[in-house]
Parts: structure tokens; C-alpha cells; sequence
């Protein structure tokens, strides 16, 4: 039921700063993406020229086969849901519900039918008849998610829509949006500076910077195979190594590491940066034997920092002088019982970098 | 769940009507035109006609006929080229004494712990409730030539006539204006700065001099040119109480009404444009700047002020009030005494009016005021909402022509009506609807910046979700901004239902046989020696505007929609 929508290089110029880039990305029937960046990359300007409250400068957005480039958001047959909920304040939840109905010209018989169906399906039946003001922001966005889905758009925007809610509230209603995408069967866009909002929500996650599609794939391609040192830093938690290529090995100061997924990357005598994911570095000792590790990937150091996260313990470490992380299970820890200034020693399993010829200007 | 959804898909997909949205393109340029039109024609196109006259021998526009000769005539005529230095020196006076006595007053009411706080409030602002001639009457009833305290009290011969009479009586006029901006300022700047500055050795006189003026500064500057602006177009207090000491207003009104000298009107107007012009874009400039200097924080800590200052303060400010009292009070009880000030018994014979028009010119008034304060509040409402949430093509020009109004003297739009529109194929022209129109246009610009100020709080993507939600223009407005915009409307709404109560400049020379309005009426009855009359013409525009701010906070009160949050 839900129909293609195609981006084929849509850039969006202001003045003379670039937002959107020459974007271009096909999204499925009933698919859901999720556009993920830091602020500024874009990805809101992006979504407001998906709904139509702006205008392109180049490219053509394509909808169930036909250019939608000037049709006002009034005929997109969108649905959109923004951060700030945008509620009607002068309206009661009903009220709210039913605007995009009334503006139909349905029979108020059908207008009421659906807006009990809404009701339901966002959990706030009893609630139709107080006024905004007199609801939490997770109930706001619950009649903002309502009344988007309530005129049936075959596509639903989603503009950072929980990032102005709690933490808890969020991850529930992150599950209750994710359900309604599957039981409608919509095709759901979704806008986060959020990386685990994203992960977790998204068929298919498009990492966004400075106004250009840096990646894109599933959360799992992305966690597991960023493109990029940016994607590597952006989602997740990352450690950088800088070094230089000499041959197979990978020189960084004074230790020449073996790694894996490098075989292309650079050639000789090129800068490479290795990132690792601190819960791929593995402790040597109880679990795993010195024998099973590669030997010059072995690193001796000392815990200088021990942090408690709940599921995992972040200890933080020096290698050649930079900081580093390196998350183990909170039950290995318990049965080593390290303390801060003990000796780790540590193994960077070769399969576990990534490697990149360019480093992203970090901001900080 | 999801079965809800396919099994009551009883309407196969919910469209927007395709008319309305073929319809929907053409409302914004189409109301944008309408808007230009308007003040294009009944601001640009009377302030037009001004020029030519006074520039254009019989006002005929050819370039053979270009002359200075009006204004020749002018500058070489002692007798209205003193008009000119009159008004001048009236209005500096006025603007210094107003801006020192309210800068004081603001003070008192931000920065000190004085008690009675809401009484001062409320009464500084009464001036605004009556037409900017009440002040003279009472001068008149107080210091005139039979006054109470002058001829009576202490048997004096001198009286307030002239420049002294007009000075006072404006600067009572004024103070609600100058106060409005110097409060807001002062309640800005935040007060930690004073106190940051005392901790650190400051005396109080260095802090006040160093700090608390300074910080001030774009807010003084600013009341100050509203002062001037206001004193040198004011029409109703001099030509009561100033004799024969003429100001380019009265003379205005003298060349044109008595002498019928048209172009010398024209001439005087443009003179008078001049300085109310510069005074009024120095306070727009000076404005747009001071915007930059208010900071979040409301209602600070005031330290406790020491007793001294406290009793200093408190009598200071107890004086103002008691003058603005004083006026309200002699004008109020010289309505209802038989003869003031020699016979007292209370009496309603007053409230007969010896004119033609009597009660009927009050009722016209009290309509007209209606239909000013519902037209002009909903048409700067759709102007604003064009201009801001909108942009159309031409945005700049149309904000610009918006605020014109605020920098022509209510007298000289009225000039420019007759000169323009004095003609058979004009219908409206000497009915009550020109004047409806004068009002909304001398107007215009109060009610556009505080209805623009108020859009902006309205978050904008609330519009965008009713647009997303398959919206128009038209409904968007009736069913979203409008009902959201309810409190500034009746803002506006009882702002130009008091400006068109209360003008007379604006008006006076629209007002003809067969339409009389309650302002002027004070004028004419006042001339004809109908002094107390005018009083009691005077008191009953006042009650009347009372009892529509009245009414109005119950309005308020009883729409205000319920607050409160629920649980999480």
C-alpha cells in the first residue's frame, strides 16, 4: 500500500552555504530510515524538503513514480511529526486528532469512528478531551504521532521526535513508534542526532555530515563496517590510532600492529588511522589464553580510570600516551576484581580494526 | 493493531480538495495587494497630496509649477515662522521634564521597595484613558483666569495661558508613554549590575551615574524622542490652553479651518512632518537596538532600599500621581458643579449639552470606536501574519509602509484626507467611514508590532503541522493563528477602541455637519464658552472607555483557558 519515494540528487543551497549536498537514496515501500548526523549535517533541511515547506534548489524528489518537486506539503499525502509536538494549544486531544480529517471534508460519523481508533492505538483513550497543556510530552507526542497517522499517509516524517523527552520515556515510545511503523506498514523517515535511537529503529540508517550521505546501510553495516574514521567515531565509541604503513603492519610509535582489514588501505609509507571499538579489545588473563593472540598486538599498560556503565565497566588506559577505552562485562569484572593502577595486558585482535587513509577533523 | 487500519479504510484515501488548493495559491498574494493597497491609498495618496499642494503652484502637478513660494511665505512671516520656534521649545521642555520625571518614577517602581507599586502603575497610565485635552481643562479650571488656586486661592491675576499651560499640560499628557518604555527598560537591565558595583566600593550616586543611566540609555533616548514626537503633534492641549501663542499644530488647523488657506496647510504640515519624522526614526533605530539589551531575567530581587530613599521615593512618587489625580479629578467634579468655582451644589445640568450634536456625537463615537478597535485589531492581525509567517514578494516595502504611520502627525493625515479624497466620486468622504479608516491607518503601526511580537511567541512549526495536516492559508488563520492571537487582539482591540474615543487631531478635520464625534465636541464646546460641558463631555468618553477596559478583563478572564498539567 505504501509507495517508493526516490531522491535523486537533491541538494538545497542558502545563499552560499551548501546544506543538502547532491543527495540521492531510493527508500522501499514500508521501509524505515533513519537519517542520523550531528547538528547542522543537513539531515532537518533534508526532511523539510521531503515534506515540501522548502523549496529544492537542484535535484528532483520522485513519489509513487511521478516529480513532486512543487507540490505544496498540503498534497504530499505525508505525515509529519515534529520535535516541539506542534500541538494545537487551543484544541483538545480530539480536536487535534481530527484536524486533518476536518480539513478532508470527511463526515463527522467517520472523523469520530477514527479518532477513536487513534486514541486507541496510542494508548490515550479517556484522554480526547484535555487540552494539551494538561498532558506530558510523552502523551504530547502521542497525539502529534496520532494525528499524523490519523488523514492515513502512506508516508510518515518524523523530525527528532523524542529529543525533548526524558530518557525513559523515550526508549518506550521509541518501541511504540516502531510498532505502529510495522503494524501500519508505512514508510517512516526519521530525523536523530541520536546513534542509538537509530540503531535501534532503523531497516536501513543514513549517516549524514556537512550536507552529504556518508553511509549508508543497515545499523548492523554500520556498526560493524563504518565506512569512514567519521562513521567509526559518529555511531558508537571508537579508539583512534594513528601510524604508518610499512608493509603488512601498521607502525605506531614504538609498536607495529598486525591488522586484518587493512590489505588496500594506503600503500607504503602512507599515515593510516586504525579505530577499534573498545568492547573488541580483549583483556589477557582469565578467558583468554597469551597463546590465542596475535603477540605484537599485545599491549601491557595500566588501568588509570574505572567506570561503572551497568552492563559493561569502561576502563580507560594509555597507549602511547593517548587515552583509550576498553569496555569489559560487568560479571568479568566482578571476577577479576581490577582496581585502578593494575597492570592490564591487553590484545587488539587484528580483524577487529578498521583502517582509513583520511582522519575527520574531530571539532573538539 | 494493525488490522484497525486496513478494515477501516471506509473512505479509499483521504484527499485535500485539489479547488481549494488551486485556490489557496492566490490568497497571500491577493491579501498582500489588498494590504498595499490600503495604506497606499489612504496614507501614501493623502501624504501625496500634502506635497503637491505645498510644493506645486495650485497644486498642479507640472514641473513649470514647482515652487518654493509657499514656504517663502512662510519663513518671511514673523507670525507662523514663530509657530515653528513655539513648538520647538514647548516640545524640548516637555521632553526633558517628562523623561527626568518618569525616568524617576520607573526607577522608583524597579529599583526600590517602595509600597503601593500596582496604585503608581495604574495611575500613571489614566492619562491614556482621555483625550489629550483633559489636561488643559483641569490647568484651566486650576490656574486660568478664574482659576481655583490662581484667581481664588491666592488672588493672583496671573494665569497659565500660553507656553507655561501648554508645556505642563503635555508633559501630564505624556508621562504614561515615556514611563511604558523607561519601565520596560529599566526592568531589563538587570539589577545585579548595581549591585556587583556597589560591592565593589561604588557610591550610590557613582552607581546611578555609572551603571543604572548608562544601562538605560537606548530606553531614555528612546522616550524622549516618543515625547517629542507626541508633544509637537498634539493638538487638543494647546489650542485649549494656549492663547495666542500659536504652535504648527494650531496653526495648522488656523490656516486651513479659518483662513482657508489650504497650501499654507499643506506648507505648515510638512514642517511639521520634519522633526516628528526625525524624532521617530530616531526611536525606531534606537529600538531595534535596545531589543538586544533585554535579558531573561524577570522579576529580580530588589534589596531592601534604605529608609531615607524609601520616604524620598514614596513622597516623589505620590506627588506624580497626586498631579495626574488632580487633573482627572477637577475635570471629573467640574462636570457636576453648578458653577465652578463659585458655586458648588452638585447638579447634572452639564451633562445637557448645549451643542447640536450633545449625546448623539457619543454615541458615534462609541461606534466608530467599536468598529476602529474589531476592523483595526483584525486587519493589523492579517497584515502581521502575512508579513511574518508568510513573506511575500515585497515584504520589506509592506513592513515599511506598516509602521509609516506612527511618523505622521494625526493632524497632517487628517489635512491629507481632506486635500485627497474631497471630492463627489469619493462616497465615503463626509461620512463616519473615513473616519473609521483615518483611525485604523494613524494607527496601523502600534497594532502591527505588537501583533507581529505576538506571532513570533506562536511556535512556528505549529503552523507547519496544520499545513502538513492538509490546511490552507484561510483556515490555518481562522482555525490556528487567530484563536492563538486571542489576548493580543483584544490587546489591540482596546487600544484603538481608546485611540479613536480619544483622538482629535486625527480627526478633526474629518468631522463635518452631519458627523460629530465626542473628542471634538469637547473642542467646540469648550469655544463656544461651554467650559463645564466640555468636562462632562470629557468624563463621559472616560467612563465609557473605563467600562470597556472593564469589560474586557472579564472577557479575558473568563476565556482564559484552563491551565494545569497532568501526571507524567
Amino acid at each position: 500500500m505504501s509507495k517508493s519515494l526516490r531522491l535523486d540528487k537533491v541538494a538545497k543551497h542558502f545563499g552560499s552555504l551548501v546544506a543538502v549536498d547532491e543527495v540521492s537514496l531510493d527508500i522501499e515501500p514500508g521501509e524505515f530510515i533513519c537519517f542520523l548526523g550531528p547538528s547542522g549535517c543537513g539531515k532537518t533541511t533534508l526532511l523539510r524538503l521531503i515534506t515540501g515547506f522548502e523549496n529544492l534548489t537542484s535535484g528532483d524528489i520522485i513519489y509513487d513514480g511521478k516529480v513532486i518537486n512543487h507540490l505544496p506539503p498540503q498534497k504530499r499525502d505525508f505525515g509529519i511529526v515534529f520535535q516541539s509536538y506542534a500541538l494545537f494549544p487551543n484544541m483538545t486531544v480530539k480536536q487535534n486528532i481530527a484536524f486533518g480529517l476536518r480539513m478532508r471534508n470527511i463526515p463527522q460519523r467517520l472523523i469520530d469512528e477514527r479518532v477513536d481508533e487513534m486514541l486507541q492505538m496510542i494508548g490515550l483513550a479517556g484522554w480526547q478531551d484535555h487540552y494539551p497543556a494538561q498532558l506530558s510530552g510523552g502523551q504530547q507526542q502521542r497525539v502529534a504521532l496520532g494525528r499524523a497517522i490519523a488523514i492515513k499517509p502512506n508516508v510518515l516524517l518524523l523530525d527528532e521526535p523524542l529529543s525533548a523527552l526524558d530518557a525513559k520515556i523515550r526508549v518506550r515510545l521509541r518501541t511504540v513508534i516502531k510498532r505502529l511503523q510495522q503494524d501500519l506498514g508505512v514508510t517512516l523517515i526519521y530525523v536523530t542526532h541520536d546513534q542509538e535511537e537509530a540503531l535501534a529503529l532503523a531497516d536501513r540508517v543514513v549517516i549524514m555530515r556537512d550536507g552529504r550521505f556518508r553511509q549508508i546501510g543497515t545499523p548492523f553495516e554500520i556498526y560493524k563496517k563504518p565506512q569512514t574514521s567519521f562513521v567509526a567515531e559518529f555511531v558508537g565509541t571508537s579508539n583512534f590510532i594513528s601510524g604508518l604503513r610499512t608493509g603488512n603492519h601498521i607502525q605506531c610509535g614504538s609498536r607495529k600492529f598486525t591488522v586484518a582489514g587493512a590489505d588496500g588501505v594506503g600503500v607504503d609509507g602512507d599515515s593510516i588511522h586504525l579505530a577499534i571499538r573498545p568492547e573488541s579489545i580483549e583483556l589477557v588473563g582469565s578467558k583468554l589464553d597469551i597463546e590465542d593472540c596475535t603477540p605484537e598486538n599485545i599491549v601491557e599498560t595500566r588501568a588509570e580510570v574505572i567506570n561503572f556503565l551497568g552492563a559493561v565497566v569502561r576502563i580507560t588506559f594509555l597507549m602511547e600516551e593517548e587515552e583509550m577505552f576498553i569496555d569489559i562485562p560487568e560479571k568479568d569484572f566482578e571476577k577479576m576484581a581490577l582496581a585502578r593502577g593494575d597492570k592490564l595486558m591487553l590484545h587488539f585482535p587484528p580483524e577487529a580494526f578498521y583502517a582509513y587513509t583520511e582522519m575527520f577533523s574531530k571539532l573538539i | 493493531m494493525g488490522s484497525h487500519y486496513q478494515e477501516t479504510a471506509v473512505v479509499g484515501n483521504y484527499q485535500v480538495s485539489s479547488a481549494r488548493m488551486e485556490m489557496d495559491k492566490f490568497i497571500v498574494p491577493a491579501v498582500t495587494i489588498c494590504i498595499s493597497a490600503l495604506l497606499f491609498f489612504f496614507m501614501l495618496f493623502p501624504i501625496f497630496s500634502i506635497l503637491k499642494l505645498a510644493f506645486f503652484e495650485n497644486g498642479e502637478l507640472a514641473l513649470s509649477n514647482l515652487t518654493l513660494e509657499n514656504f517663502y511665505r512662510y519663513f518671511t512671516n514673523a507670525y507662523t515662522l514663530n509657530a515653528l520656534w513655539h513648538s520647538l521649545y514647548v516640545s524640548f521642555a516637555t521632553t526633558l521634564i517628562v523623561t527626568v520625571v518618569t525616568f524617576f518614577f520607573a526607577y522608583a517602581l524597579t529599583r526600590t521597595t517602595i509600597p503601593g507599586k500596582g496604585f503608581f502603575r495604574n495611575i500613571i497610565m489614566m492619562p491614556l484613558v482621555a483625550p489629550s485635552i483633559v489636561q488643559a481643562l483641569a490647568l484651566i479650571y486650576l490656574f486660568g483666569r478664574n482659576g481655583l488656586i490662581t484667581a481664588h486661592l491666592f488672588g493672583t491675576s496671573w494665569n497659565i495661558y500660553g507656553p507655561t499651560g501648554i508645556i505642563i499640560s503635555e508633559v501630564l499628557y505624556c508621562l504614561p508613554h515615556s514611563f511604558v518604555i523607561l519601565y520596560t527598560t529599566l526592568s531589563a537591565v538587570d539589577i545585579r549590575l548595581d549591585e556587583a558595583a556597589e560591592s565593589l566600593g561604588a557610591s550610590p550616586l557613582k552607581v546611578f551615574t555609572k551603571i543604572t543611566i548608562p544601562s538605560a540609555k537606548y530606553g531614555i533616548v528612546s522616550a524622549a524622542a516618543l515625547t517629542f514626537n507626541l508633544t509637537i503633534t498634539d493638538f487638543g492641549n494647546p489650542v485649549v490652553i494656549g492663547g495666542d501663542y500659536n504652535v504648527l499644530a494650531t496653526e495648522i488647523y488656523a490656516q486651513v479651518t479659518n483662513l482657508y488657506r489650504f497650501e499654507l496647510g499643506a506648507t505648515i504640515s510638512i514642517i511639521l512632518l520634519v522633526p516628528s519624522l526625525m524624532a521617530f526614526m530616531l526611536n525606531y533605530y534606537i529600538s531595534r537596538k535596545s531589543f538586544a539589551m533585554i535579558s531573561g531575567a524577570a522579576n529580580p530581587f530588589i534589596p531592601p532600599s534604605r529608609p531615607l530613599k524609601k520616604t524620598l521615593y514614596t513622597g516623589y512618587c505620590s506627588g506624580v500621581a497626586l498631579s495626574i489625580i488632580l487633573v482627572f479629578a477637577t475635570v471629573i467634579i467640574g462636570s457636576f458643579v453648578n458653577i465652578w468655582p463659585y458655586d458648588w451644589t452638585l447638579t447634572f445640568r452639564h451633562y445637557d449639552f448645549p451643542s447640536i450634536a450633545g449625546y448623539s456625537a457619543l454615541w458615534t463615537s462609541v461606534w466608530i470606536s467599536l468598529v476602529v478597535g474589531i476592523a483595526g485589531s483584525f486587519v493589523t492581525l492579517v497584515a502581521a501574519y502575512i508579513i511574518e509567517t508568510k513573506k511575500p514578494f515585497g515584504k520589506q516595502i509592506l513592513y515599511l509602509f506598516s509602521v509609516m504611520p506612527a511618523a505622521i502627525p494625526g493632524l497632517v493625515m487628517g489635512l491629507g484626507y481632506i486635500l485627497a479624497f474631497n471630492k463627489p466620486y469619493y462616497i465615503f468622504y463626509g461620512t463616519p467611514w473615513i473616519i473609521v479608516i483615518n483611525i485604523i491607518i494613524c494607527n496601523f503601526t502600534l497594532g502591527i508590532l505588537s501583533s507581529i511580537s505576538n506571532l513570533r511567541n506562536i511556535d512556528p512549526s505549529v503552523e507547519e503541522a496544520a499545513i502538513s495536516l492538509g490546511s490552507d492559508t484561510i483556515r490555518t488563520f481562522f482555525r490556528i493563528i487567530f484563536p492563538l492571537s486571542r489576548v493580543a487582539f483584544l490587546q489591540n482591540f482596546i487600544y484603538f477602541f481608546m485611540r479613536a474615543m480619544t483622538t482629535i487631531s486625527a480627526v478633526i478635520f474629518l468631522v463635518s455637519a452631519t458627523v460629530h464625534l465626542a473628542a471634538i465636541e469637547i473642542i467646540m464646546l469648550d469655544n463656544d464658552g461651554w467650559t463645564a460641558s466640555a468636562n462632562a463631555m470629557c468624563t463621559s468618553i472616560i467612563v465609557i472607555v473605563l467600562a470597556m477596559l472593564g469589560v474586557l478583563q472579564v472577557i479575558v478572564k473568563l476565556t482564559a483557558r484552563r491551565p494545569g498539567t497532568a501526571p507524567v
